[in-house]
């Protein structure tokens, strides 16, 4: 696999749980494949929905954002928020007619070593079997890397971010943490924003 | 006090604290003993701190994995100055007088240098000796020299003296051949230590149910019967299994699991006549799990009573048992048989008297609670006596304190207790030596101190990088000195280097030493894991003058060298990556100032009850003032309901004796008919104001002086002028104080139910305790008494269980019997709670005739009164061995009503903390911080938190105190700086982050016309949660910045374009 082609893998994982978790498949010599890169950040709350977006204009082939599970966030419920970002991510993927699998948001508690390791062997067979960025989408990969650096802009503009805002404030009403209901809130609250960006219908093909 | 008496030796009180036992118990009391500024002597028997709670996969109610949530603390235990740790080492003997102490320790040798050895495990890898591993209840094995568990404090690796080859037989010594630190010490030798301490807390925890009782039940002879202990390993990912739960007769999923309740417990045959209180909760925890690991595993529950009394933990049961839909038989099947195709037979006889039989795949005996093993030595050591179960003696409203003054007890030593229990008395005697010790506080600490930073505004990035070999963990794998060379070519690093081992003791020196030849301003350390190791480096920054923000690790060990031991080329090409992107962020680190706000050294206790008055107490014995606000009247609180504890003392005298001593306390004010109207403030900085009579005593003993230091108490009430004349004054009171202990209590619950109210025969547990201690107790002829517990609980009308009604109806119904012997008494119970020793009172209770019926919630007792004030009740109740329903009429019918807490709502929306939907107030963490409230420097305890009997209370209360006053007694505070910060310029008032702060920790404030949002860096925790809303980026986070992710994002970009 690694002969023909490497996918380049980006992580985001939060301190306590899923870096932990890291660390414990090091101390039981768990193998995976070498192809993550792992940025700590204190709690997948921080992940702004830029930095995924960045991320893929910046050579990831797949980005993996690794947080705690629901309910046991360190904090309290930054992998809830973390769930609103990724919502905005899979939509501005979908719009961009980038394949949504090359974004996951997964969780494994710090305990979870082995778990940790199952999911960064999936995603990465997961995105050797999507190709580098662009294959799979049939697409030019430097345009596609422009789309996205227009995209993650576009995460850091005011009227998006308000629509997340007013998602999550839903979110925290409803207490409902599914992942369809928050991206059902994003879509519904980044809606407009999107539509004046990309134009047109939602879901893309 | 200043003159020292003649002929009587002065002596200095210590300020030093030995704590006996590694436990979470012993850490917790170990970390805040050294909050409160006391040097601890840590003494631990096994080679690692962290004791059961290491061992255990999860903990209850929520499931948690255990370690994880235990190894920040070991690692804080391990890093603290002022905590020493001895391991391998045990307590010998106690001489001198509380305040000081000489103890006397048995050190074994190790045979491995904790301070040289780096955690490498080649010394295991090497060694010949295979042994069996105790941390896995000796399901796998392990080597002679080892290390207990992979997350181990101290992060030594030792050697068994009893089977390695080359300390009995001279035969091997490989360890020291291999060993790269050089950490190897054949020639170790005993020692024996003389601790100089103020005070003794013995936390030994509990011992090992003897293999006789397990082996009643098949263990050791079929081998799928299985301890609880054993499951627990079995669960757990870095288990035997790796987290399978196997038969180990055949490696199958066991189908049917049967966990057996008891084992060790409830149970005279062994002598262990107390119940253990944890089991029937952890039964439940690992069933759950049982069921995640295998969904079609089907799980029967034996229980003799339910006794999930904890707070929450009803509920969660509940949960449990529909989610996963248990089977709970209220039997105890006498032993466990082979049948011959490898089931397991149980037998047992259910309540109707029917005898029932099945098999099973799997077995599970739910062990309880013994005493140490060695808690005789124990107690010949310190000088303690022990009660006839071999627990340390206590008395009911001196919970902490063991026969010997100056000796403490806590954990599971004191009594079969859970997790948050144990912490509880941790944080409890940590208060209680610290009144004891408070002349020696702060006299035997030390505190790390470092020079004056470096300015670097001015400077362009100067980054070093230290590329780790941690012996052949990395260098092994990963390339290290490619690695140190491409690091060499990134920009921004003027020096690159590597180290065999980075965190040895030898290239901390060297760090310094090139930090300053080579004027660095950022550091990166490319090695191990940042979440162990950080501390340290940056410790070592501070001393060559840098901040320590200026710090940023690649993680090449953990997350690289070990999960790539086979692809040495992509691994270090990984390194490379990671140092990097390292290098990137590096470069954009700025120097965080390390806050340090004041702290007003006072506190505010609310409520004056027993909890109050004991909090309060414990907080001014510490040297602290004291503000005690109670409504009503008098002090005193609803313990005053009671008559007589289970051991024959009368509660309010004890009461009494308390007031006492608050009103004399020269650092107690006390405001009665008072309530909090307003605070404001965070912690260190509170203001209050209490509306109410001020009872203005602290001139009584003379303390004109307590009340003129500026940023005290400041009172506005006037003062009275003679002792005989506490004129109140109805004003309002203002007071600064750093911290809040709520305990604010709760009261009875008030019944409908069971015709209350309709005759004189009817009446609560409470009022049966008023009655009881009268001229009449009992009404005229007297003949039958019946008791119906759960009234109005347990998801009648409080969803909870109130935990004590138990064990007060079997306490009330001996009082009856000792008064008239042949009144006979009925209860009516669901579940008898009788926990911990209250068992014997219930066997007592047995054995006097008492007759005790159970109840189902859907078949509740009935009751039928006449009229008239005066009639007889009769109750009706199925009587599940007659299979018909029985009628007895009753000269008192006696209701056990739950407890209720006093409205929180008010309060709770005052000081920003939450409430659980039973109106407990919901603590910091359910295990590990059992007092601490969401909100910093505001505590619970008593009823307030949750039902519990007196002398939890009073653990309770002294726990809140203890941590209330680690603020007070360090007089600062220093919030962790990576806060966030807001960009007044950018931010547009919006309040998004004030909304989403899960801390509270952003307030919208008014800058003239315009709305902006303000950090509260004291309460800010760096989630970050508010930079990622933020919808005009106006908010980052201090060391995970927006601008140095996203270089690390940049130059994560693998340069060449492929």
């Amino acid at each position: 696999m690694t002969n023909e082609y490497y996918p380049h893998i980006l992580g985001f994982l939060c301190n306590w749980c899923c870096y932990t978790a890291a660390d414990s498949a090091g101390v039981g010599r768990y193998q995976y494949p070498p192809n993550l890169r792992v940025i700590r950040i204190m709690c997948t709350g921080r992940l702004d929905p830029s930095f995924p977006l960045e991320g893929l204009a910046n050579g990831a082939d797949g980005i993996f954002v690794g947080g705690c599970h629901p309910g046991e966030c360190h904090y309290q419920d930054g992998n809830y928020q973390a769930l609103v970002s990724a919502a905005l991510v899979h939509e501005m993927l979908d719009r961009l007619g980038i394949a949504r699998e090359r974004f996951l948001i997964e969780w494994a508690s710090a305990a979870e070593g082995p778990n940790f390791v199952k999911i960064i062997t999936g995603f990465t067979q997961r995105i050797a079997a999507l190709g580098p960025l662009g294959q799979t989408e049939g697409k030019d990969p430097q345009a596609v890397r422009r789309d996205l650096a227009e995209a993650a802009e576009a995460a850091r503009g005011r009227k998006i971010r308000t629509g997340l805002i007013n998602a999550s404030r839903e979110m925290m009403k409803g207490r409902d943490f599914s992942r369809p209901v928050i991206a059902g809130l994003v879509q519904d609250k980044c809606g407009k924003a999107l539509q004046e960006i990309y134009g047109g219908g939602s879901v893309g093909s | 006090m200043n003159a020292p008496a003649p002929n009587i030796k002065s002596v200095v009180t210590s300020g030093a604290v030995m704590v006996v036992g590694g436990g979470v118990a012993g850490v917790q009391a170990a970390l805040d003993l050294s909050a409160l500024g006391y040097k601890v002597y840590l003494v631990e028997k096994s080679a690692a701190i962290g004791g059961i709670m290491a061992r255990l996969d999860k903990t209850f109610p929520t499931n948690d994995c255990s370690l994880c949530i235990l190894a920040p603390k070991l690692v804080e235990a391990g890093r603290d100055g002022n905590i020493e740790i001895l391991t391998k080492s045990e307590f010998l003997e106690l001489t001198g007088a509380p305040g000081h102490f000489t103890a006397r320790v048995r050190k074994e040798p190790r045979y491995i240098d904790e301070d040289v050895c780096t955690g490498c495990g080649q010394c295991t890898l090497y060694c010949l000796k295979e042994i069996g591993d105790d941390y896995n209840e000796d399901l796998r094995v392990t080597h002679a020299a080892h290390i207990d568990y992979a997350q181990a404090v101290p992060t030594s690796y030792h050697i068994d003296p009893k089977s390695c080859l080359q300390l009995n037989h001279q035969t091997c010594g490989l360890c020291a051949t291999v060993c790269k630190a050089g950490a190897i010490r054949f020639d170790d030798e005993q020692e024996i230590l003389e601790l100089s301490v103020g005070a003794v807390v013995l936390a030994p925890g509990f011992g090992r149910i003897s293999d006789d009782n397990f082996r009643q039940y098949g263990w050791g002879r079929f081998d799928d019967v299985l301890t609880a202990f054993e499951h627990e390993r079995l669960m757990c990912a870095s288990g035997p299994t790796g987290g399978e739960i196997v038969r180990i007769s055949d490696q199958e999923h066991p189908k049917k699991i049967a966990f057996l309740q008891c084992i060790g417990s409830r149970d005279a045959t062994c002598g262990n006549n107390y119940c253990s209180s944890v089991c029937c909760m952890y039964a439940i925890k690992q069933a759950t799990l049982a069921r995640e690991h295998d969904p079609d595993a089907e799980i029967t529950l034996f229980y003799m009573d339910v006794r999930t009394h904890g707070k929450g933990f009803d509920a969660a049961r509940e949960r449990a048992v529909a989610e996963n839909n248990f089977r709970v038989i209220y039997a105890r099947p006498p032993k466990v048989e082979d049948v011959f195709d490898g089931g397991l037979l149980l037998t047992w006889s259910d309540e109707s008297g029917q005898h029932n039989y099945e098999k099973f795949d799997m077995v599970i005996l739910s062990q309880g609670l013994e005493s140490p093993d060695d808690a005789e030595q124990l107690s010949q050591a310190a000088g303690i006596d022990l009660n006839p179960y071999r627990f340390a003696a206590t008395d009911n409203f001196t919970p902490l304190a063991t026969s010997r003054p100056g000796v403490y007890v806590i954990g599971a030593f004191q009594g079969p207790k859970d997790i948050p229990d144990s912490v509880t008395q941790a944080g409890g005697v940590a208060g209680l030596c610290a009144g004891l010790l408070a002349k020696g506080r702060d006299s035997e600490t030390v505190s790390a101190s470092f020079p004056v930073e470096r300015d670097i505004s001015d400077e362009e990035p100067r980054v070093g990088v230290f590329v780790c070999h941690c012996g052949i963990n990395i260098g092994g794998v990963v390339n290290v000195p490619s690695v140190r060379d491409y690091a060499a070519t990134l920009p921004n690093v003027v020096y690159a280097t590597d180290n065999l081992y980075s965190c040895s003791q030898d290239t901390q020196g060297q760090l310094v030493k090139i930090i300053k030849e080579q004027r660095l301003n950022r550091l990166v350390v490319s090695a191990c894991t940042p979440r162990t190791h950080e501390p340290l480096f940056q410790a070592t920054m501070r001393e060559a003058g840098l901040n320590r923000a200026l710090f940023e690790m690649a993680n090449i060990r953990d997350q690289c060298s070990w999960v790539h031991m086979h692809e040495k080329e992509a691994a270090t090409a990984k390194a490379k990556d990671l140092v990097r992107m390292a290098v990137a962020k590096a470069c954009l680190l700025t120097p965080l100032a390390e806050q340090q706000l004041p702290v007003t050294p006072s506190a505010l206790v609310l409520g004056g009850g027993l909890a109050g008055m004991t909090a309060a107490l414990t907080i001014a014995d510490q040297g602290f003032e004291c503000t005690l606000v109670e409504r009503e009247k008098e002090l005193g609180g609803r313990t005053t309901l009671l008559s007589r504890d289970r051991h024959g003392n009368d509660p309010r005298q004890v009461i009494k004796e308390l007031v006492r001593k608050i009103e004399n306390h020269p650092k107690i004010t006390v405001l009665t008919e008072a309530t909090l109207a307003n605070i404001s403030g965070y912690v260190g900085n509170f203001t209050s104001t209490v509306e109410g009579v001020q009872k203005s005593l602290e001139r009584l003993h003379g303390a004109e002086d307590a009340r003129q230091r500026p940023g005290d108490n400041t009172l506005v009430c006037e003062q009275a002028d003679n002792e005989a004349d506490l004129a109140p004054c109805n004003r309002s009171t203002v007071i600064n104080h750093g911290v809040v202990v709520i305990a604010t209590g709760g009261k009875p619950y008030q019944p409908t139910q069971y015709c209350y109210g309709e005759s004189n025969r009817i009446i609560t547990q409470v009022e049966l305790e008023a009655q009881l201690a009268a001229k009449k107790p009992l009404p005229a002829a007297c003949r039958s008494v019946v008791m119906i517990q759960c009234v109005g609980s347990r998801g009648d009308d409080l969803s909870y269980c109130s935990r004590v009604c138990c064990g007060q109806a079997v306490k009330n119904a001996l009082r009856i019997k000792e008064l008239a012997p042949d009144t006979q008494v009925t209860i009516l119970f669901r579940d008898m709670r009788t926990y911990g020793f209250m068992e014997d009172d219930y066997q007592r209770a047995r054995q006097l005739g008492v007759i005790f019926t159970r109840f189902t919630p859907t078949a509740p007792p009935r009751v039928k009164v006449g009229k008239g004030g005066k009639s007889k009740p009769t109750v009706t109740i199925f009587d599940p061995l007659l299979g018909e329903d029985v009628e007895r009429s009753a000269d008192l019918l006696v209701l056990a009503t739950g407890i209720i807490p006093e409205e929180p709502e008010q309060l709770a929306k005052l000081l920003k903390v939450p409430v659980t939907a039973d109106n407990f107030y919901l603590e910091a963490h359910v295990k590990l911080r059992p007092v601490d409230l969401a909100v910093d420097g505001v505590f619970v305890c008593g009823l307030a938190h949750a039902p519990k009997s007196i002398d939890e209370t009073i653990a309770q209360a002294q726990a809140a105190a203890g941590r209330a006053c680690q603020p007070l007694a360090r007089g600062t505070i220093a919030p962790e700086p990576i806060v966030s910060n807001i960009d007044p310029a950018k931010c547009i008032g919006c309040g998004a982050c004030e909304s989403f702060c899960p801390y509270k920790a952003i307030t919208i404030f008014k800058d003239g016309k315009l709305r902006k949002a303000r950090t509260i860096t004291a309460s800010c925790k760096g989630c970050g949660v508010c930079a990622a809303r933020c919808p005009t980026l106006a908010i980052d986070m201090g060391r995970f910045t927006y601008g140095g992710i996203m270089a690390q994002v940049r130059a994560f970009n693998p340069q060449g374009d492929e």
